[in-house]
């Protein structure tokens, strides 16, 4: 069982994560402070952690800095109320963490843990499949099945990534992060008409979808029903 | 709160220490001690004045006296020498007061004639008129006196002297003396007096206006300093003040006003959740009921924490520094990336979306943010642009600037809208049933000004806004 260790020093918003990870199958670990957090991360050796920034004792940030010293690599999604993306949390993006600023839905951060959890593993393969589709990526081009798909380079982007991270919820704030390097949420809809302009290309007529809307919550690119 | 109830309270306590009418105060005041420094250059100056009329005074009588001397020895030596005894003796006769000396003496050296004992051993023969001291003899017994005198050979051997005591500037120095304590000693009062009315008047301005200061402080924002109707530099001051006072008055009510904008604009989806809930926990009998009013109160909650984000994000942008990492944005390839992103939006609305870039244009700044702020002027335009519509983006080269102009042919923004649509939370009524915060301008024009360009929008038919990047930014 996936093990994550939370650390949070509100009891109630802990509660809430807690039953979340729990109902999706996660087993959970929870601290209350920075020291006691620190000391768990090393003993139990959690597959990911989620550690609010500021903490009684020592802020969450310090405690990442002090794992990493010590060559763990646990993934990390830090929890803050600053929305205020500084050096700090550049660097932390950098070492493949990620950053969630409060209040977020329940939904984007267990979509951020899987991510964490599954990131693509660098691969050599030049050319990325899931189910009927295939994705060349030095010659640029798109098939499903046999049927070539006539992509904007911004699709072909957009493909990529969700191809990468097939199965997996990606939310719109996660898209406009990775996909269109956004660093502030727009007024429009942009993703969901994106969104749809791809998936009108990608499942074609008479072909079962494979670009799933998750109602109030993002994109699956699956093979499945 | 806490702090603007706390300051009054420390500022008066400060005041009661030192009342501005208590005396010794008026005697410490810098205006007192002007007042008494003039004083006292002006005395010195008077004392100098007086010692210089008494000099010259001086010089001018016994100057004059010299040339008496002169003259009496030159009638006494031009007498024959059987009349000069007489010459002498009616010379001294109708000197009451003894001011006048002469002396005949033989030319081995005895007294011949005259009120000197003996030939005054400092008196050189046929000199000039020069101060010397002589003996005289008077009933009493013997006096040295200073007096001016001359001694000339006569023909026959004999040595004449004559002098004179200058006792004048005796008296002169008296006189002055008496001016001076007349004159001088009224005049510095005068000043010590003025000064010290010139405090007095400048304290009870200084009082006038701290009381009114305080006043403020507690605050009562339409209080102004005491201005009087002349052109000293306190009532400048005053002026300076006031308008100051006018500037923060003006601010403080458009803070109330963005406070009551984003007071309402976040009560409306509060409220709206609100209801929701609580018509839900009583009237909703199946699971979907309950989870469709969830979902519309996490909507409403989600709505209220956008303009959250949105006023954090705009507070960040307007309190932010220009970035030392500034870089080189090259405008012409962030304008085909706006369009690239918007256009299936306007592609969906039937809008023709259109960029138009002549030129590579760079310019320094966070490429991040002015991505932000022309995707906001795109993203409006679109928004306000009926079916069927064009939204163009341009790059235009001006005489020393670079010019980014959005364009539309929406119902554009009316001369009374222009200063509106900057307001914080302004939605225009025509296009008030379209979703939105209403701070999209407000960011763009955050993110403008911290680079140093400017905001242009045109009014008319055809909305069109303009970021003018001068070459030089400042």
């Amino acid at each position: 069982m996936t093990k994550v260790l939370l650390i949070e020093d509100d009891s109630e918003t802990a509660e809430e994560i807690t039953a979340e990870l729990v109902d999706r199958g996660f087993e959970v670990e929870w601290s209350a402070n920075g020291i006691e957090g620190l000391d768990k991360a090393r003993s139990s050796q959690p597959d990911a952690m989620i550690v609010d920034r500021l903490l009684p004792g020592m802020d969450g940030l310090t405690v990442i800095e002090a794992l990493r010293k010590e060559q763990v690599r646990t993934p990390v999604l830090v929890l803050s109320a600053l929305g205020a993306v500084d050096d700090r949390v550049r660097g932390l993006r950098m070492g493949g963490d990620d950053y969630l600023t409060k209040p977020f839905a329940l939904v984007e951060l267990v979509a951020r843990i899987e991510a964490l959890l599954r990131r693509p593993v660098e691969s050599r393969e030049t050319t990325l499949r899931v189910g009927p589709l295939e994705l060349d990526l030095i010659e640029r081009t798109a098939k499903r099945g046999d049927r070539v798909i006539d992509l904007l380079p911004r699709e072909f982007r957009l493909l990529e990534y969700m191809m990468q991270r097939s199965d997996q919820l990606l939310t719109r704030a996660m898209l406009l992060e990775e996909v269109w390097n956004y660093k502030f949420v727009p007024a429009t809809n942009l993703v969901d008409v994106h969104m749809g302009r791809l998936r009108h290309k990608v499942d074609g007529p008479g072909e079962s979808p494979m670009i799933h809307n998750v109602r109030g919550a993002g994109f699956i690119l699956r093979t499945g029903p | 709160m806490e702090a603007s109830k706390a300051l009054p309270l420390t500022l008066s306590g400060k005041s009661a220490g030192r009342n501005p009418m208590d005396r010794a105060h008026i005697l410490r005041s810098n205006t007192f001690r002007w007042a008494l420094a003039v004083a006292g250059v002006f005395a010195v100056f008077v004392i100098v004045l007086f010692g210089f009329i008494y000099w010259q005074a001086d010089q001018y009588l016994i100057a004059r006296s010299d040339k008496m001397i002169g003259s009496q020895l030159n009638f006494i030596a031009g007498l024959p020498s059987e009349r000069r005894l007489d010459a002498i003796n009616d010379h001294l006769k109708p000197d009451t007061r003894g001011v006048q000396y002469a002396g005949l003496f033989s030319a081995d050296g005895r007294k011949i004639a005259g009120n000197l004992e003996r030939f005054p051993p400092d008196l050189q023969m046929n000199d000039s008129v020069r101060s010397i001291s002589v003996d005289r003899t008077l009933p009493a017994g013997r006096e040295t006196h200073v007096i001016r005198a001359i001694a000339r050979h006569m023909p026959n051997g004999d040595a004449l002297i004559i002098g004179r005591e200058v006792d004048e500037t005796k008296e002169i120095s008296h006189v002055v003396a008496q001016a001076l304590a007349l004159g001088l000693l009224p005049a510095f009062c005068l000043c010590l007096l003025a000064g010290a009315w010139l405090s007095m008047r400048a304290q009870k301005r200084v009082e006038e206006v701290n009381q009114r200061v305080q006043r403020i402080i507690a605050g009562d924002l339409r209080e102004r300093l005491p201005h009087r109707d002349v052109d000293d530099p306190f009532s400048r001051l005053t002026v300076i003040v006031n308008g100051l006072l006018d500037e923060m008055e003006a601010m403080i009510q458009a803070l109330a006003g963005v406070g009551n904008d984003i007071a309402h604009d976040l009560r409306t989806p509060l409220t709206r959740a609100r209801l929701a809930l609580e018509r839900g926990r009583t009237n909703a009998t199946t699971l979907e009921q309950l989870q469709s009013v969830a979902d519309k109160a996490v909507a409403n909650i989600d709505q209220s924490l956008t303009i959250v984000t949105a006023l954090l994000r705009l507070a960040a942008i307007e309190n932010s520094r220009r970035s030392a990492a500034f870089g080189d944005v090259a405008l012409h390839e962030m304008l085909h990336e706006v369009c690239d992103i918007y256009e299936p939006i306007a592609e969906n609305k039937n809008i023709n979306l259109r960029v138009d870039v002549g030129h590579r244009l760079n310019v320094r700044g966070d490429r991040d943010l002015l991505l932000e702020a022309v995707a906001n002027l795109v993203d409006n335009a679109i928004k306000f642009t009926p079916e069927g519509g064009k939204v163009n983006i341009e790059l235009l080269r001006g005489d020393s600037e670079t010019i980014v102009r959005v364009s539309d042919t929406g119902p554009g923004i009316s001369e009374q809208e222009r200063e509106a649509v900057l307001r914080r939370f302004y939605r225009s009524d025509k296009i008030r049933s379209t979703p939105g915060v209403g701070l999209g301008l407000n960011l763009v024009a955050a993110i403008v000004k911290l680079h140093g360009f400017r905001l242009v929008i045109h009014s008319g038919q055809g909305g069109r806004l303009e970021i003018i990047c001068p070459d030089k930014q400042d």
